[in-house]
């Protein structure tokens, strides 16, 4: 898969999730609904990373060209989804720049064609350094395309190799200039702290790389062993000692700190931009706002429903119009309010009292109370926002909340 | 016909079931054909760890020099927690056989029961079995047996089990050297129980041996101690089949029915007498079973949040328990409420084994589930206002400035081991507070270890030490003595300021802090990070003694949060705290049940 920031899904776990109808199969929006984004899973990577729980595959069947076609079919039957104009298109996987570059120059054509882009509209596309050619950049830029994320993850060649990231730590610096050259202003990198075998210092190193090559926007991510992951399981078998948590909680620390000195502003947990740089998309994901989803194990929201389009990739070729679902959830009062605490909160600029004290119930207020007292949130311009010490250990806040 | 009544005295293992069995086969008791290994033993459990936990009573006839004798053998339970029973079998016959391995040499175990043979003025008959084997020195273990018992060297009867070598001359010996049961001293029914056991079908079968009169059918009789009163439905005598019979009379030994429904009702050591023509006196040394050795049993399956895990669970363990004690009255147990583990039973036993031994059962025959706590002992606290409360679990102790002082039960240990290991085993007794009494002689390569020192000290790991010291070799047998006041103090573990009841303790002074860091330290593995520092630590009556601390969560923040992940992320953390639900809460700290667990399992 190419960078990180983007909705992709993961594989369900536990056997084949069933599945169901498209909650708008119909052709039909609820009337409160207002789609401002729209995502795009494209699955397919060169090699599965073993730390990776998107959906991804390797592809030795050749399954692009009907992928790229099903794709146009999908948008076509998207159309009253799509009637107003969108805001922000985010490309993710899979590694998008994997595809052929004809079939991606066709897959960008038919979003482009089968979408209304709003004035001033963002679209981003995840790419691996190592795809990125100046024929790759030239039909990003030709389809529209204006901001990039790119899954660096890492300088240091053995925390890649840990990782089973194959690129030449070079090949960041190349494609961000061919990039650039290619007239791609706005590009994200995505870093990995906390790798086993790490240090301190080889983290710095690789944030010193990183803002060497002048990105707008960093996402810095602790490795996370998600469950189901080769990687997981290795840990499991006791293959390899994981970072120390405080190393870590060190690291993050240090990101944090050398961020902001470089003029970066942390807006959520993992992600820091230049003023006025913030990726606009997964803003759109962390209001709870509506946006609509394409491609297998696409997970869209529309005014409180939440799909997730079929994990996997022969029943969503198989499929005419709208493919079925997975994880199908109908709108929930409750399952929104803690939704919005979840997302919101991991803004640092966090939520308005009044929204917190709506979402609240009695034990929620308790747990905010102690959060309050313990310093692990704070209230300040009449918003509830996490301070530093809650950031590195949202997770607990926010599952108490 | 002139009768004998006898028992047989060996280590676990010494092959007293065989040699049983040997000696009804050579009676012709049991045909050839009959005669399965180990017949006297019916529980599989009994059979597997090769002692014998109830005891029975087999009649059989020998003829001897022209005359026929009516040879009662009356098995003995092989352990030390029996030894109250061990001594009512043994009372209920005039002499024993004293069995010793050739292989092995005079044991613990063999030197208790054979002292208790010799105190209460029976007859033995040493001998010498397994010397069949190779590694067999008869030579030597009749030198042990001079050593250790007095006995001459060639008064040992060499044998066999196995193939049956010896067994003609011991059953003559049996019939010269034993002495004949002595007379009645009264017409009125006196006889002793020396065991019972719960048939589902006939109710309590009691085992008793006539002293005096004669019991019949249809009799009314009346349980002296108890004061309960039975209907005789079914007489009889195992021989080893059963074998009903109308009358038993004086110095003879069998069985009686009488639809007694629960053992609680028929104690070993009674006396039975008949309810029309009662006897004036009970036959002396009757005594209630004490227990010693308290644990709780949880179903494992218990929740941690003190009130749930499945009520059926709980019920199926109460069945289980229930059941069991229909079998075995001398264990005690009552409904116990811990706020970490639930609902469960605190029980009480005679000894460590009898304890394993229960637990075992449960578990095999009642097929549930058990969690149990490290076993502690019963404690007799003395108030300042002059009464004394026995408690057996540190929660009960009552507010220490009412209490003049804390009395332990006390035993009297014999450990004999090999030569070479003295010195370690003396050390384990200091550090277990043992006062030595004494060292004696036994062979040239082992001796006989005597310490005084408290059961409490004995009760978690002390057998498993002795036995990885001596090897193997090493073997135990206690007896308490009394109950001693001694420095004994009750720690409390806090957990973040808060006192957890549960894992509370009674120790002595001087070991109290070396237990209380393990136990925090145990605690401090077990227990997760939070978001705060966490202390942990051990108070004797509001002084810290021991402390430990976790620290604060530093980094508990899962980074990705996307689109697609929003509800499964949703779900996680429910999940996460799901997962708080079920571990228990003291104050703002999360205890998960593992950890209640490791500082209350067995075992340091």
């Amino acid at each position: 898969m190419a960078g990180r920031s983007t909705s992709r899904t993961t594989l369900t776990v536990g056997g084949a999730p069933p599945t169901e109808r498209h909650p708008f199969a119909d052709g039909a929006l609820p009337p409160n609904a207002h789609v401002r984004g729209l995502y795009v899973h494209v699955p397919f990577c060169f090699h599965k990373c073993h730390y990776c729980d998107f959906y991804s595959l390797v592809d030795r069947e050749s399954r692009q060209p009907a992928y790229v076609a099903r794709l146009a079919r999908e948008i076509a039957a998207s159309a009253f989804a799509l009637e107003r104009p969108i805001e922000t298109v985010f490309i993710g996987g899979g590694t998008p720049t994997f595809l052929e570059p004809t079939l991606l120059r066709e897959a960008l054509g038919a979003i482009r064609a089968g979408v209304t882009l709003a004035e001033g509209y963002e679209w981003t596309v995840e790419a691996n350094p190592e795809t990125v050619t100046p024929e790759v950049a030239a039909i990003l830029v030709a389809s529209g395309v204006n901001r990039v994320s790119l899954g660096a993850q890492s300088f240091d060649e053995r925390a890649l190799k840990t990782l089973e990231r194959w690129h030449d730590p070079a090949n960041v610096r190349r494609a961000v200039e061919t990039l650039r050259a290619a007239g791609i202003r706005r590009i994200n990198l995505d870093l990995i702290f906390g790798v086993p075998g790490t240090s301190l210092a080889g983290w710095e190193h690789d944030l010193d790389r990183a803002l060497a090559l002048e990105p707008d926007h960093l996402s810095c991510y602790g490795l996370t062993y998600e469950p189901n992951t080769a990687m997981t399981k290795r840990l499991d078998l006791g293959e390899f000692e994981p970072c120390d948590e405080d190393l870590e909680a060190d690291m993050y620390e240090r990101t944090i700190d050398r961020l902001a000195a470089c003029g970066f502003e942390q807006y959520e947990i993992s992600n820091w931009a230049k003023p006025g740089e913030r990726c606009r998309h997964n803003m759109l994901y962390w209001t709870n706002a509506d946006w609509w989803a394409l491609g297998p194990s696409a997970s869209g929201h529309i005014a409180g429903t939440r799909f997730k389009l079929v994990p996997r990739i022969s029943e969503w070729l198989g499929a005419d119009a709208l493919a079925p679902v997975v994880d199908l959830e109908r709108p929930d009062l409750e399952r929104a309010k803690a939704e919005t605490l979840l997302v919101g909160l991991r803004l640092l600029d966090g939520l308005p009292r009044a929204t917190v004290d709506a979402c609240l119930g009695v034990s929620g207020q308790e747990a905010l109370a102690r959060h309050l007292a313990q310093g692990t949130l704070e209230i300040a311009d009449d918003r509830v926002r996490l301070t530093r010490r809650g950031l590195l250990v949202a997770d607990g806040v926010l599952a108490e909340m | 016909m002139p009768i004998r009544n006898f028992s047989i005295i060996a280590h676990i293992d010494h092959g007293k079931s065989t040699l049983a069995d040997r000696l009804l086969q050579a009676t012709k008791a049991v045909s050839d054909r009959e005669a399965k290994a180990q017949l006297l033993d019916s529980m599989d459990l009994e059979r597997e760890r090769g002692i014998t936990i109830k005891a029975s009573a087999v009649t059989v006839y020998h003829t001897h020099k022209g005359e026929n004798y009516q040879l009662n053998f009356i098995d003995t339970p092989g352990h030390v927690d029996f030894a109250y029973e061990v001594s009512r079998a043994l009372t209920a016959c005039e002499g024993a056989v004293l069995v010793v391995d050739s292989t092995q040499g005079v044991q613990a175990q063999t030197v208790a029961n054979a002292y208790l043979a010799v105190a209460n003025g029976l007859e033995l008959i040493p001998v010498i079995n397994k010397i069949d084997l190779p590694a067999a020195d008869p030579d030597k273990v009749a030198m042990e047996i001079e050593q250790v018992f007095g006995f001459r060297a060639e008064d040992c009867i060499l044998v066999s089990a196995k193939t049956g070598r010896g067994i003609p001359e011991l059953l003559d010996a049996i019939c010269d050297r034993l002495p004949a049961p002595r007379a009645a001293e009264t017409s009125k029914l006196r006889a002793l129980i020396f065991d019972s056991h719960y048939d589902d079908y006939k109710g309590v079968v009691v085992y008793f041996r006539v002293f005096d009169g004669k019991i019949k059918m249809g009799d009314k009789i009346r349980m002296m101690g108890t004061g309960r009163t039975f209907f005789v439905t079914e007489l009889g005598r195992y021989t080893p089949f059963i074998k009903k019979v109308d009358s038993l009379d004086t110095a003879e030994v069998g069985y009686m029915c009488g639809a007694i429904k629960s053992l609680g009702d028929v104690r070993v050591g009674d006396t039975i007498t008949l309810e029309y023509e009662p006897a004036d006196a009970a036959l002396p040394g009757y005594k209630e079973p004490k227990q010693m050795v308290f644990c709780d049993f949880y179903p494992a399956s218990a929740g941690a949040d003190g009130s749930s895990g499945k009520k059926g669970d709980f019920e199926a363990l109460r069945e289980a328990i229930e059941k069991l004690h229909l079998n075995d009255a001398s264990f005690t147990f009552e409904v116990e409420h811990s706020e970490a583990l639930g609902f469960g039973f605190r029980c009480g036993f005679l000894g460590l084994l009898h304890m394993d031994i229960i637990q075992e059962r449960l578990e095999r025959e009642g097929g549930v589930e058990i969690v149990q706590t490290a076993p502690t002992v019963s404690y007799l606290v003395d108030m300042n206002d002059g009464s004394t409360i026995e408690i057996h679990n540190p929660a009960d102790l009552p507010d220490l400035s009412k209490v003049k002082s804390i009395r332990e039960p006390i035993v009297k240990l014999e450990i004999i081991c090999p030569q070479d290991c003295i010195g370690d085993l003396m050390k384990l007794c200091e550090t277990r507070r043992g006062t030595f009494k004494a060292q004696k002689f036994l062979s040239d390569d082992r001796q006989i270890l005597d310490y005084e020192l408290p059961l409490a000290e004995i009760i978690y790991d002390f057998y498993d030490k002795l036995k990885s010291i001596t090897r193997g070799y090493g073997t135990m047998d206690y007896e308490i003595l009394d109950y001693r006041e001694e420095n004994l103090v009750k720690v409390v573990i806090l957990v973040n300021g808060e006192t957890v009841e549960a894992l509370s303790l009674i120790c002595h002074r001087s070991n109290a802090e070396y237990r209380s860091r393990c136990i925090l330290q145990k605690l401090k593995k077990q227990i997760d990070r939070h978001q705060f520092e966490i202390p942990l630590q051990a108070a004797i009556g509001g002084k810290v003694i021991a402390r430990e601390s976790i620290s604060a969560l530093r980094k508990n923040v899962t980074a990705k949060c996307y689109g697609g992940d929003i509800s499964r992320k949703r779900k996680l953390l429910e999940k996460q705290k799901e997962g708080k639900k079920r571990m228990k809460t003291i104050g703002v700290v999360s205890i998960p049940q593992e950890a209640f667990m490791a500082v209350l399992d067995q075992g340091d």
